[in-house]
């Protein structure tokens, strides 16, 4: 039963790729999603920083 | 009536929107991936022709649909941008972008994956692999034309005029199976009439579906956060903003 499961009736080297290039997928873009956003945070914390200093 | 409309055109209300959506959507995604993958790799019965090689269509279908919805967001945004000079329309535009080209490659790549088998080779000039393979040289034009401009006012203007040309394309892919002979199969679940599936193979792939929007809309709207921050970020807002 497991090793049918795995092997897919044959197709195990199609079907697996294509589940496991869908995480990296998803994966990529919840990372890349989120260093985006902190590197606009850092960003702007450091244009507020920069003009504070800069009124004083 | 209009009042959300132009609520949307404010910078700090559609931060504050993206902020509060991000945890819901990406829990909801996870639920109905779960049950997707579960109920798709280990419940779902062999296709009577294509044995479990069509259990690739929960990945395949979902990110494909996903790749059309995303580049539609992204024209639309940019033909509100344009048409109403709503800077956040160009915001959406730009991160949709990026999240769309990365499902127009999953698309290629697991329909590549599925075509060696039953088609007997990875790539074929069809109408839908090419039209979807335009897709994702659309995606690429657009990213690349927003970041060529010194002005990333004339970058925007750029990009959103070539989304909105580019938009023709989405219906070419959708009914490239209808239009002319294809070696791929045709609409699925998008098509009139019930689908051609049965319950225990449908279930599983509407989730999945369910799962991958959602979860679009999560990330864009992480990546909406930082467009926005990057675009605002001298405003006095963002001060508040960033702190929480």
């Amino acid at each position: 039963m497991t090793s049918g499961f795995w092997s897919m009736g044959g197709y195990a080297r199609y079907v697996w790729p294509c589940f496991g290039f869908a995480f990296v997928v998803l994966g990529w873009n919840l990372w890349s999603a989120r260093r985006y956003r902190a590197a606009a945070k850092a960003r702007a914390s450091r244009a507020l920083a920069m003009a504070a200093s800069e009124a004083r | 009536m209009w009042t959300w409309f132009y609520k949307l055109a404010s910078p700090p209300y559609v931060y504050g929107v993206a902020a509060a959506l991000v945890p819901w959507l990406l829990g909801v995604a996870a639920l109905a991936l779960a049950y997707g993958l579960i109920a798709g790799l280990a419940f779902a019965p062999p296709d009577y022709q294509q044995g479990d090689a069509f259990r690739m269509i929960y990945v395949h279908v979902p990110s494909a649909l996903l790749s059309l919805t995303a580049y539609t967001v992204m024209a639309a945004a940019s033909a509100v941008a344009l048409i109403w000079r709503i800077k956040v329309g160009h915001a959406v535009a730009a991160a949709s972008a990026p999240i769309g080209a990365s499902f127009t490659i999953l698309a290629l790549v697991t329909g590549s994956l599925w075509g060696r088998p039953m088609w007997g080779t990875y790539w074929a000039w069809d109408p839908r692999l090419t039209s979807e393979l335009i897709l994702l040289f659309l995606y690429v034009g657009v990213m690349s034309l927003r970041s060529a401009f010194e002005d990333p006012a004339r970058g925007d203007r750029a990009a959103a005029l070539l989304a909105i040309v580019g938009v023709v394309n989405v219906p070419i892919v959708h009914f490239s199976v209808v239009w002319w002979n294809s070696l791929h199969q045709g609409a699925t679940i998008v098509r009139i009439g019930a689908p051609k599936m049965p319950g225990s193979m449908l279930w599983p792939l509407l989730s999945m579906w369910l799962g991958f929007m959602l979860f679009y809309g999560a990330v864009l709207c992480m990546r909406l956060q930082g467009e926005v921050l990057n675009r605002e970020r001298q405003a006095m807002w963002v001060r508040e903003a960033i702190k929480s």
